[in-house]
């Protein structure tokens, strides 16, 4: 059969992959937060953002799966369970690609800070808990700009599945990972799926220079620290307001 | 960007070699390995796939969508079962690259990862289920055209065959290749004008919509001549008569399927097509 021949490569999966783009054309700075659902993650980059907003810097915030233009795809395909690891990776990354079109890249190059809530690392992390080609997703995303800073919020499993199902009564049929007939049992299935993708982050910290931070700490705390750890490594003064002569 | 086995995207084929495979095994299928370009797609078990994927690519005004319908009809009058697929078909995401093509925020990578979801969406939930079946798949275009279109907007080659490195590899892939200024002629007859996105106006080539046309189909004309000898097309003359062109795909997909006979005509519903 075949007009062609693939080359199929043995072990190919095991080598190392490609770095994102590590070439900066930009004079903007690049912060974002990745840990799984109930790492404080969100809450942190909340935090953040305030801070930097009431200081009157000039920043961004972008969430992960928040474009527009591919919503509608997307709610459909969740609604319907229409998605398959290999859809659902390409549709996270048309979502991801809008905004890295459209807002974090001219903002990147207009000199602002972006600060974005989940990012590449999450379909890397989740997507391959679902099954996709860890190669192949790099390539996916290859054309992400490479962060400056990477808060990777790390909860014990425990801790952080505690935090998310005490305050959602039903789990999402995606979100719990159901499409991966791990357990028809929601909250277990959750469980399993969670702690596959905590597995993968864990092996991303290294790699991709993660600045691991303590999801367990108290939530003042660990922001002190988050402020800290932002104002050594990246300089804030480009951002802050200019002054009127 | 340099390539290496480690970051192999699809792999080029040696020249004329799926042929000589095809004929060698039993259903025309070579190793099973070889059905992806590259990573197996995610719950597929390749030894279920007992039909054949039949891609026809060529440009707007090649005779894409004629040869389809004739091949068609001349498959079910032999016996065989046919599941066609093209571009925007999905029911995940096909209306909502119409509705994408419709405005123009839309940027290149977004819509190219657009067209990537609809294009796995119809593998998954159309062709290999079909396959499974035994049916013959005819692809009204395939990967390429998602390939080229996007590689003339300068996004990457490598990274675009890594996208569709879960994508099966066609049994047999034809290219009706014809000259811009024809397809131009037979798009024009069409419908009295000519589409934003055929003559690829996003692109800012000329203000002069025949210009414009002909400077973007020869773009994309190129990138099919590197990627027909990357992938082995079988590649007609699209500028010649629909009988004269749809007897030479029947004579590969006979040979291919193992069909004796090639003789047709068209029944009474298809005869406006046969000029």
């Amino acid at each position: 059969m075949a007009t062609a021949t693939p080359d199929i490569v043995a072990g190919a999966e095991a080598t190392p992959e490609k770095a994102l783009a590590p070439k900066r054309e930009f004079p903007g700075a690049l912060v974002v937060v990745e840990g799984i659902d109930g790492s404080g993650k969100s809450t942190q980059l909340y935090l953040l953002k305030r801070w930097l907003q009431i200081g009157g810097y000039r920043i961004h915030f972008t969430e992960w799966n928040s474009s527009p233009l591919v919503k509608s795809a997307t709610r459909r395909g969740k609604q319907r369970r229409l998605l398959t690891p290999a859809t659902f990776s390409l549709l996270h990354a048309a979502d991801f690609a809008d905004r890295c079109e459209r807002q974090i890249l001219p903002l990147l190059h207009g000199g602002y800070l972006v600060l974005a809530d989940r990012y590449v690392y999450t379909a890397f992390a989740r997507d391959a808990a679902r099954g996709c080609s860890p190669r192949w997703l790099r390539n996916l995303y290859s054309f992400a700009p490479t962060p400056d800073i990477t808060f990777y919020f790390r909860a014990p499993l425990d801790v952080a599945v505690n935090r998310i199902t005490a305050g959602r009564p039903k789990l999402k049929y995606y979100e719990a990972g159901m499409d991966l007939g791990i357990s028809l049992d929601r909250a277990e299935s959750f469980r399993i799926f969670q702690e596959r993708i905590l597995g993968n982050y864990d092996q991303m910290v290294e790699t991709d220079h993660f600045v691991l931070m303590d999801g367990t700490m108290r939530v003042n705390k660990l922001q002190k620290q988050m402020r800290q750890i932002l104002s050594e490594r990246i300089e804030l003064g480009q951002f802050a307001p200019k002054k009127k002569k | 960007m340099k390539r290496s086995a480690k970051n192999a995207a699809i792999a080029a084929p040696e020249n004329g070699s799926a042929t000589k495979r095809a004929k060698g095994s039993k259903n025309g299928h070579g190793d099973l390995a070889s059905r992806f370009y590259g990573i197996p797609l995610p719950g597929v078990n390749i030894e279920d796939l007992s039909g054949n994927l039949i891609v026809i690519e060529g440009s707007d005004g090649s005779g894409r969508s004629t040869q389809i319908s004739l091949i068609t009809e001349w498959l079910e009058s032999e016996g065989f079962a046919v599941q066609t697929m093209g571009l925007r078909r999905s029911f995940l995401v096909g209306e909502d690259i119409d509705g994408l093509l419709a405005e123009n925020a839309v940027t290149r990578m977004t819509l190219a990862l657009m067209y990537g979801t609809d294009f796995y969406d119809q593998l998954e939930r159309r062709i290999l289920p079909a396959l499974r079946s035994g049916l013959i798949v005819l692809a009204d275009r395939y990967i390429f055209t998602l390939i080229a279109r996007s590689a003339v907007r300068g996004i990457s080659r490598d990274y675009l065959h890594g996208v569709y490195e879960m994508a099966l590899v066609p049994d047999l892939t034809f290219w009706l290749n014809v000259r811009p200024e024809v397809a131009f002629d037979r798009e024009f007859k069409k419908a009295n004008t000519i589409s934003y996105w055929e003559s690829g106006r996003d692109m800012s080539l000329s203000n002069d919509l025949f210009q414009s046309f002909v400077r973007y189909q020869s773009m994309i004309k190129r990138e099919f001549e590197y990627l027909s000898k990357r992938h082995g097309f079988i590649e007609l003359d699209g500028e010649g008569s629909v009988s004269e062109v749809n007897r030479v795909l029947r004579k590969r997909i006979a040979s291919h399927l193992g069909i004796r006979g090639t003789r047709y005509s068209p029944s009474h519903a298809l005869a406006h097509l046969w000029r």
